[in-house]
């Protein structure tokens, strides 16, 4: 049991130095890519900026909650982008081309096989420094001072965080084992999971719902976030039940998708 | 000029066949477009949840969400593919078998994108707001309005189309045309008035955003919508810059466009 684990790790050490080189080999890939999710945080915070222009607070919220929110919500997101994005490939087109079969010839578990081809993506780690900077500004502007118990839970809370996000994006890329190719529904679900960024209080009840019980992204920044601004932990409880769950259905459908694959003649 | 036009024809019966054999990515369309749409709409309902009347820049509740609503959906009108499709072709080389046929590129490319257009206006736009219409309330426009807005969107999909042909382009420079697709989304988005109408930014942003073309992508089309114009000739001024911008842009895609092939290379094979 231990050596596996310390193989893992290991080969997790070597393949995440290993997409580093590529970044270094890459490197107007890379500016044009880090430059390209700058812009997109930079505006997603102007439009915040702009709205708290028009109002004091929206939804009960204050301007620099509500940063503190875009920016919590922006730590599990980078942390699961950091190790996931190969997902993506398989919902666009590693079944559509029947490319899936060379992570099963691998003496490794098939799902880390996946993931490993493109460990420390750039992206993920800027959205980790913004994350973190914003969250940083705006807890100094609320004078914002946690407890030992919020500081021992907020890593935990950004590691569920950014589990909720690899189950669901697991669930919908195991999806093309059946259709072909599940890339449409990645991207709804993605765009989806944009609604976590801002307060859960402004939306309609039914999205509220569904957000929470669903596609479980309130757990993701919102829950968090108005536990460590406010100290009320509400549905906090139910964090790591419905991290729990939302894993095991997303490897179960990855399971059985991987048993039930089938390669292409060619 | 008509005999010269029929010649695109088959580009655009061609481009409807292949848009119709994937019809379950509408319904996805669909339910991202849905999505986006409600993360503005809540975002600027919560705003202006408290004033009864006209708020902030003169918009009832009612106003706003309309507003934001066709925002988005005028947004999937503009997604019209053109720009990963020209980036990948140029740096695949497949470009040169489009270059040895007896048409313009770039031609060729505006008549293939109709049809996902009016696909997308029908099979995902007119769903998004009936889906809306159930939830929240919206404006009913004059009718006159409503015919300056059909003109003023048909308008937009010209201009959709050269931002991204010129987007699409890019891939004579750079690989990443990934990276340069999205922040040329992000900043048309913001720019055009989609996340935030440009009567609600302050002035130095406002005149900025008014003097850029993409103003006419999403809130020239939607000032006419909501009657926010001061008679005739403000409305008749939008459509003239409007007009003006989808020349410029139409003018500076063709010349680009011909000074990039002097520079094209594609290996043989």
């Amino acid at each position: 049991m231990t050596r596996t684990l310390t193989r893992y790790l290991r080969l997790s050490w070597f393949l995440g130095g290993v997409g580093l080189h590529r970044l270094a080999a890459y490197r107007t890939d890379f500016v044009l890519g880090a430059g390209a999710f700058l812009v997109r945080v930079g505006i997603q915070t102007a439009v915040v900026g702009l709205v708290f222009r028009q109002v004091p607070a929206v939804g009960g919220w204050s301007y620099h909650e509500v940063l503190f929110l875009l920016g919590f919500s922006l730590l599990p997101r980078g942390l699961d982008h950091l190790f996931t994005d190969q997902l993506w490939e398989l919902g666009r087109k590693l079944v559509q081309r029947g490319e899936f079969y060379r992570y099963l010839v691998r003496p490794v578990d098939p799902l880390f096989s996946l993931l490993s081809e493109r460990f420390f993506h750039p992206d993920g780690l800027g959205e980790l420094v913004v994350g973190a900077v914003l969250v940083v500004y705006a807890g100094s502007e609320l004078g914002l001072s946690l407890t030992a118990l919020q500081w021992a839970l907020a890593p935990a809370l950004v590691l569920c965080g950014a589990l909720l996000h690899t189950s669901v994006k697991l669930f919908f890329a195991s999806l093309s084992f059946w259709t072909v190719t599940s890339m449409p529904a990645m991207y709804a679900a993605n765009q989806v999971s944009e609604f976590s960024s801002y307060p859960l209080d402004i939306y309609h009840p039914s999205l509220r719902t569904l957000l929470t019980w669903v596609l479980p992204f309130a757990f993701t920044a919102y829950v968090p976030s108005v536990y460590l601004l406010t100290g009320v932990t509400g549905l906090l409880g139910w964090l790591p039940l419905v991290t729990a769950g939302a894993l095991a259905l997303a490897l179960a459908v990855w399971r059985r998708g991987v048993n039930r694959y089938e390669m292409t003649g060619s | 000029m008509t005999a010269r036009l029929r010649r695109y024809v088959p580009f655009a019966t061609s481009g409807l066949q292949s848009v119709l054999q994937y019809r379950s990515m509408f319904a996805m369309t669909t339910m991202t477009a849905a999505a986006g749409a409600a993360v503005t709409v809540f975002l600027w309902r919560a705003v202006y949840e408290g004033t009864p009347g006209r708020g902030p820049g003169g918009f009832t509740v009612a106003d706003i969400t309309t507003y934001l609503l066709v925002a988005q959906i005028l947004q999937v009108l503009h997604t019209n593919r053109v720009d990963d499709e020209v980036a990948a072709e140029v740096y695949r080389g497949d470009v040169a078998v489009m270059l040895v046929r007896p048409v313009s590129y770039p031609v060729m490319r505006f008549f293939a994108c109709l049809p996902v257009v009016g696909a997308n206006a029908v099979l995902v736009g007119l769903p998004v707001l009936g889906l809306f219409t159930l939830v929240v309330p919206l404006s009913v426009p004059r009718p006159a309005d409503l015919l300056l807005f059909a003109v003023s969107t048909a308008l937009s999909v010209l201009l959709a189309f050269c931002v991204n042909l010129l987007t699409g382009m890019t891939g004579f420079l750079t690989t990443n045309t990934w990276g340069v697709r999205m922040v040329k989304q992000s900043l048309v988005a913001f720019f055009a008035g989609q996340l935030v109408p440009i009567a609600l930014m302050p002035g130095p942003l406002a005149a900025l955003a008014k003097a850029l073309p993409f103003r006419g992508m999403v809130d020239g089309p939607l000032t006419l919508l909501l009657g926010r114009y001061d008679g005739w000739a403000e409305a008749a001024g939008l459509l003239a810059q409007q007009l003006a911008w989808a020349a410029g842009l139409s003018l500076l895609c063709a010349a680009l466009w011909r000074a990039a092939l002097g520079r094209l290379e594609v290996l043989g094979g």
